[in-house]
């Protein structure tokens, strides 16, 4: 029966224990992927064998499902005779595939600024590390960020195919209990209920932080 | 050499999946394309109500994972009583859920026109049916289609999520293969080539699509 009260007061507890797994996978990718995204953008603008490999590095994460570089990761890992744990198997997964698709974006924003800010720059004599860190990126942090936004929110999305591989957050806490209580209708309003307050809270914060940075457009 | 034979032996039924995989993409563009396109001239166009409820829509498949809604069709066909075999369900949800963000490139392609355009268009004295078919849709259709073809490529990387709700497809295949034979990271491996190789040549199309675009710019 839907909207069985006394289902719903164990089902949300049980699903927003879910969700703080959700949320710490997701935070997690983010963050290491803001870092990881920059370096593998700033490599793969160089000319030689490093930017070949930041480029392939793109290429194959973009073109391969997560599901599979999931996988490849916690079950070959595991045959190979160092097991991670599913946590730390799907935290490497989102990282490696979101990583390829923030340095893209990342790229897009440092090709945007123009030629002439690094000509500025070498001109007043602008040390390397000065110039992109008082002039170039600045601007990009302020461009890249909504689509930054977008991958954020997908970054969120994609957390549930951690799922498959047993980890216990909010999509893998709803097929248990959509297996055990047969109530579907419920399990999944809610699932969805709270995937749309976190994908939205992302929104909102990358809303509020277009605004806060709008001074280095 | 020795340790790749478990692929060697297996590349047929691999090559089966990824057969079901692009029936799967292909079956679900189509659809997802003509709604996406339709959806995309009610939000430029169309009247206020009718842009509301597209928000919503939007806002809904926007911030609920694809294997979310994957999973609550698959739980929930069987008690609506529809008898809709499980692939004709998945492709009815994967194009329900793309075509919102094809509406959102073909939305971009339209808007991303300068004023002039519709100015130039409307000042020759043309209708509005003629304007659209030789001045808006043409040049919009090519600033589209780049983004369209990477919508394509996230496509054909969803269908591995229905291996997750039991449909048979080339994730699922890999799935099989590992069970029988213990060597996941080969077989993986191979899947993921497999992958690679279609969204590749799809993504080696878009960037061609792109540099042509630019051509007239």
């Amino acid at each position: 029966m839907p909207f069985d009260i006394h289902f719903l007061i164990r089902l949300i507890p049980a699903l927003l224990d879910g969700a703080v797994i959700t949320v710490e996978l997701a935070i997690l990718t983010f963050m290491i992927c803001l870092v990881w995204g920059l370096l593998v953008a700033l490599a793969q603008s160089k000319r030689g064998p490093l930017g070949w490999i930041a480029g392939g590095y793109i290429q194959t994460v973009r073109n391969t499902p997560l599901l599979i570089q999931l996988y490849i990761i916690y079950f070959g890992f595991a045959m190979a005779g160092f097991a991670l744990s599913g946590f730390l198997s799907g935290l490497l997964a989102l990282c490696i595939q979101n990583g390829g698709y923030v340095a893209e974006i990342y790229r897009g924003g440092l090709q945007s600024v123009s030629q002439r800010q690094y000509e500025a720059g070498r001109a007043l004599g602008m040390r390397r590390w000065t110039l992109y860190t008082t002039v170039i990126l600045p601007q990009v942090v302020a461009r890249v960020i909504p689509p930054m936004t977008n991958q954020a929110i997908s970054i969120i999305k994609d957390t549930s195919q951690v799922a498959a591989i047993a980890v216990m957050e909010m999509m893998k806490v709803a097929e248990v209990w959509v297996e055990s209580s047969a109530n579907t209708y419920d399990v999944f309003l809610g699932v969805a209920l709270i995937y749309l307050v976190l994908t939205s809270v992302a929104g909102f914060a990358g809303k509020l932080s277009e605004r806060w940075l709008a001074f280095a457009q | 050499m020795k340790t790749f034979a478990p692929l060697l032996h297996s590349y047929w039924y691999l090559f089966r999946g990824a057969e079901m995989t692009l029936l799967m993409a292909g079956a679900s563009v189509l659809p997802a394309t003509a709604l996406g396109a339709v959806l995309a001239l009610v939000h430029v166009f169309g009247r206020r109500t009718a842009r509301s409820a597209l928000q919503i829509y939007l806002f809904i498949v926007r911030g609920i994972p694809l294997l979310v809604l994957l999973t609550f069709v698959y739980y929930l066909l069987p008690l609506t009583g529809i008898d809709l075999p499980p692939f004709w369900g998945v492709v009815m949800v994967m194009s329900l859920y793309y075509a919102a963000f094809m509406s959102e490139v073909f939305r971009a392609g339209i808007e991303s026109l300068p004023q002039a355009q519709w100015d130039a268009a409307r000042s020759l004295g043309m209708t509005r049916h003629l304007m659209l078919r030789i001045v808006i849709f043409p040049q919009a259709l090519r600033l589209a289609a780049p983004p369209f073809v990477s919508l394509c490529v996230s496509l054909v990387k969803a269908t591995s999520l229905v291996s997750i709700v039991g449909l048979w497809e080339l994730t699922m295949a890999s799935r099989e293969v590992v069970e029988r034979t213990l060597a996941p990271f080969q077989i993986f491996i191979g899947a993921a080539l497999i992958y690679f190789c279609i969204c590749y040549t799809l993504a080696l199309y878009g960037r061609y699509l792109e540099r042509r675009s630019l051509v007239g710019h």
